[in-house]
């Protein structure tokens, strides 16, 4: 355990970066699975369009190229932003696709004469999407929600790649100097399996109370 | 429409991107050093061979002969000491003509199969057996030497500071302080800053090209590495340069499995024997030899250095 111990502060200032990561990562991915999810189920073909150009884009490609495209290519066409907020930025674009998909599969769940209903008492399409649909369909996809937010998480792992000391790469900076991988990885790993399991527990509490009763 | 946007971003920076790899690789057959020379042939061939004495039965090196083949871990991207010829596929570079120069000691023939290992498990690599030497800039330290056993020191480099040309205030790693400093990931320059310039914030990429990119972007003011790394970065590319000479000694050593002294000795012998048949100095001449000024340096003194 000593490599571990005679290295706490630079572990606690690699998972405080992590940690930091994830939560602004996670907000912006919110944020944009949001929209796309409301492009995607609205009206408009254009939009709709759009929408899932978006996810299909972001889906299939690996976020490590995209951090490496954003982090080395977008200088090159004079956008220069400090790499932790290039990181951030990419994580909430890349993340923002699942969400929209998990969002989009909640909307489906929610019966159609909900939507109807609706319409019927004269809402528009924007006011029944929050009044009506995207609070039920939030209720349904806690779960998965949770879930992208553990392989957020994890994904924000790959920031050591393009020059952020997150706990990854404060690993890697202690084992050089240790040269004792098993036990610095292992902690390294139980730090990130000690967030994911915070985030289950939350994800359990939420799904159970926000459960709608049927 | 912010989403269109983005999306054409993207596609604009994947055409960015292919241009900038087809760039770098048609300028690549011109512009790396000592690709052009392909003379690794001639000096191979008169490279010692074993006699049937010295590959003892039930030895590694009788298992290695009966294989046929030498599994070297080693890099495929790092210019000068162990790239990968794009148009040929060969590995070229003092690390990769010295695996071979050991295969053609053992078997006869210059066989060998790198393995791409990286800092984080060439010890694991060797102590699994999966591969059975690693050449690959591989810096003896004492706490390594608890965990593999190194012959050699083989070669001695040491890291310098890199800048973007016209950079001021920069000419020794005490000039650092305070400012943002890019260094590879897993190089033994992260904890030397740390040590000679402590309030230096430091960012680390994972290979040289990225690292050099990354100057050039300025996201930091100057790059450490290894010497012979940045006379070849500054010698691709005009926009950066080499300031003062280096400020550590890292001896390099061939990682072995730890604990097998009989193939310790072997390779230590070896060694000793293409020093002083001026194999070694041809292999370096091919090499580092084509940016570094200057005849072959001495070869350090085997087992001179803690660790081996």
């Amino acid at each position: 355990m000593s490599p571990i111990l005679d290295h706490l502060p630079e572990f606690w200032q690699g998972l405080l970066v992590t940690l930091e990561l994830t939560a602004a990562s996670f907000a912006g991915a919110v944020v944009v699975g949001l929209a796309i999810t409301a492009m995607r189920v609205g009206p408009v073909p254009v939009l709709r369009a759009i929408g899932t150009g978006y996810v299909e884009t972001f889906q299939n490609l690996p976020l490590l190229v995209l951090l490496v495209l954003a982090v080395f290519g977008l200088p090159e066409i004079g956008i220069k932003a400090g790499l932790l907020a290039t990181s951030m930025v990419v994580i909430a674009l890349y993340e923002g696709a699942y969400i929209a998909e998990a969002l989009r599969s909640g909307v489906n769940a929610i019966a159609k004469g909900q939507g109807e209903a609706a319409r019927a008492l004269g809402l528009t399409f924007g006011q029944s999407l929050r009044h009506v649909v995207l609070p039920q369909a939030l209720r349904t996809v806690v779960q998965p929600i949770g879930n992208i937010f553990i392989a957020l998480t994890m994904n924000t792992s790959l920031v050591a790649a393009v020059g952020v000391v997150d706990l990854t790469a404060a690993a890697n900076r202690v084992n050089l100097v240790e040269a004792q991988p098993i036990p610095i990885f292992v902690g390294a790993g139980l730090a990130y399996a000690a967030v994911a399991a915070v985030a289950g527990l939350v994800t359990g509490r939420l799904e159970r109370r926000l459960a709608v009763a049927r | 429409m912010v989403s269109m946007k983005r999306v054409a971003a993207v596609a604009a920076m994947s055409v960015l991107g292919l241009s900038a790899c087809s760039g770098t690789d048609s300028a690549g057959s011109s512009a790396v050093p000592g690709a052009a020379s392909g003379g690794g042939g001639d000096v191979l061939a008169s490279a010692p061979v074993a006699t049937a004495a010295d590959i003892l039965p039930g030895s590694t090196m009788e298992k290695i002969k009966k294989r046929g083949e030498l599994i070297v871990g080693g890099s495929l991207d790092a210019p000068l000491l162990s790239q990968q010829n794009p148009a040929t596929g060969e590995v070229e570079g003092f690390d990769a003509d010295l695996g071979k120069a050991l295969a053609t000691y053992i078997i006869g023939k210059p066989k060998v199969k790198i393995v791409n290992s990286a800092s984080e498990t060439r010890e694991a690599l060797l102590s699994n057996g999966t591969v059975d030497v690693v050449f690959q800039t591989y810096t003896i330290t004492p706490e390594r030497a608890k965990q593999v056993a190194f012959a050699g020191p083989y070669y001695s480099s040491g890291l310098t500071i890199a800048v973007k040309k016209g950079t001021t205030g920069i000419s020794s790693p005490q000039d650092l302080n305070g400012k943002t400093v890019i260094a590879g990931a897993n190089t033994p320059a992260i904890p030397e800053i740390q040590k000679l310039a402590p309030q230096a914030k430091i960012i680390t990429f994972g290979g040289d090209p990225e690292c050099v990119q990354a100057l050039k972007q300025d996201r930091g003011v100057a790059y450490v590495q290894d010497e012979t790394l940045l006379v070849a970065d500054a010698k691709k590319d005009p926009s950066i340069q080499v300031v003062g000479s280096p400020f550590t000694t890292d001896p390099y050593g061939i990682g072995l499995p730890h604990g097998d002294d009989q193939f310790k000795k072997f390779v230590n012998d070896w060694l000793t024997k293409i020093q002083s048949q001026g194999v070694w100095q041809k292999i370096w001449q091919n090499s580092l030899g084509t940016v570094v000024q200057g005849a072959a340096p001495t070869p350090p003194a085997i087992g001179s250095v803690p660790g081996s």
